[in-house]
């Protein structure tokens, strides 16, 4: 499997942020999309069907606990990777009793990212491809 | 005055300074996450050699977007070494308005995480006034943070100023409505404030229910 496979979404509400990782995500060769709220989050992963979700914390309207949540009752399949700049211990705890498969803060190195991505990638495969 | 009391506050006003720094370093955080992303973004571009005037284009945006984030840290850095320096001296000459505008600045992340609006109505060239700044900044911050807390999503706040009868009024308006909150999980020291208030020889009003307060605070000559 290779990075073109792989389809990310990032759920971020400053959109500057998200539209310049996308960017960077897109030229190593994962397929990328945008939401900027949970709300947003939620209804994309229909439509899209991501592989990875690299989600922030704290958003307006919904928190992103929230939307970890409701992603792991919905799409058990999908990854889940906390990106946030405020990353507490109680948070990463918080995160993982959720299911989300990293946790990191930012300012995030892309190399980091992208190793945890293919992780949380090969992760679902394991998952989802039969034994 | 009690040490109940006198401890009360000081928690209070620790919250407060806490609050602040932590909305501030969330926001500079994200200010350096995207510039660092930027960055990236360039090197990215450089090692696949593009170039032209399509990438230039693309370079002076990105280069633009790095000056804005700048910009934008460089305000929220003004913002908080006034509100720090509001503490060097007990009491002093301020102005109202410029007290607050950094106030609002510095949690407006906490109410745009509910998706609530601080709308400034300020009365201009408001005279100086003769207090204790950060004082007062900390008790707005305590209304405006319940009816943050209390108000549903897409609601608004207003702060308004003018002047009455020899007086400053700052009046904190909630429009939207109201949610369940579990009290015992928010506390709110009405008590506390009160004696701070009177203390700044100041009075709290509430009208309309129990989120509308003013203030009145005696213009001195300085």
């Amino acid at each position: 499997m290779k990075e073109k496979d792989i389809k990310v979404l990032i759920v971020d509400d400053e959109t500057d942020f998200a539209n310049t990782l996308a960017q960077r995500l897109k030229i190593r060769n994962f397929k990328v999309g945008t939401a900027y709220d949970g709300e947003e989050a939620l209804t994309r992963l229909k439509e899209d069907e991501p592989d990875v979700v690299v989600l922030d914390l704290r958003m307006p309207g919904m928190h992103g606990m929230e939307v970890l949540q409701e992603m792991r009752k919905g799409y058990p399949d999908i990854q889940v990777i906390v990106l946030t700049g405020h990353g507490t211990d109680k948070d990463e705890e918080e995160a993982k009793r959720l299911g989300g498969f990293g946790f990191l803060n930012k300012p995030v190195d892309i190399d980091i990212l992208e190793q945890k991505i293919k992780a949380a990638f090969n992760e679902k495969m394991g998952r989802t491809m039969p034994a | 005055m009690t040490d109940n009391f006198e401890q009360e506050l000081r928690f209070l006003q620790m919250r407060f300074i806490g609050k602040i720094l932590a909305g501030f370093t969330h926001e500079s955080k994200n200010y350096l996450a995207i510039i660092k992303e930027s960055a990236g973004l360039i090197e990215d571009m450089i090692k696949l050699g593009k170039s032209g005037e399509a990438a230039s284009s693309q370079y002076l945006e990105i280069t633009h977007s790095i000056e804005e984030q700048i910009e934008k840290s460089a305000g929220l850095f003004k913002y908080l070494n006034r509100f720090s320096h509001r503490m060097d001296t007990k009491l002093s000459g301020f102005n109202c308005n410029e007290a607050l505008e950094e106030l609002i600045a510095l949690v407006n992340r906490f109410a745009n995480q509910k998706r609530i609006e601080l709308a400034k109505d300020f009365q201009q060239d408001l005279p100086q006034i003769y207090g204790n700044p950060s004082m007062i900044q900390f008790l707005i911050f305590s209304f405006l943070e319940e009816n943050i807390i209390t108000l549903d999503q897409n609601s608004r706040i207003i702060i308004k100023t003018e002047t009455a009868n020899g007086s400053i009024m700052i009046g904190i308006i909630p429009e939207g409505n109201l949610i369940e909150v579990e009290r015992e999980k928010v506390e709110f020291p009405y008590e506390t404030y009160d004696i701070v208030l009177k203390q700044l020889g100041g009075a709290l009003t509430r009208l309309k229910g129990a989120l509308k307060f003013t203030f009145p605070l005696k213009v001195s000559d300085i």
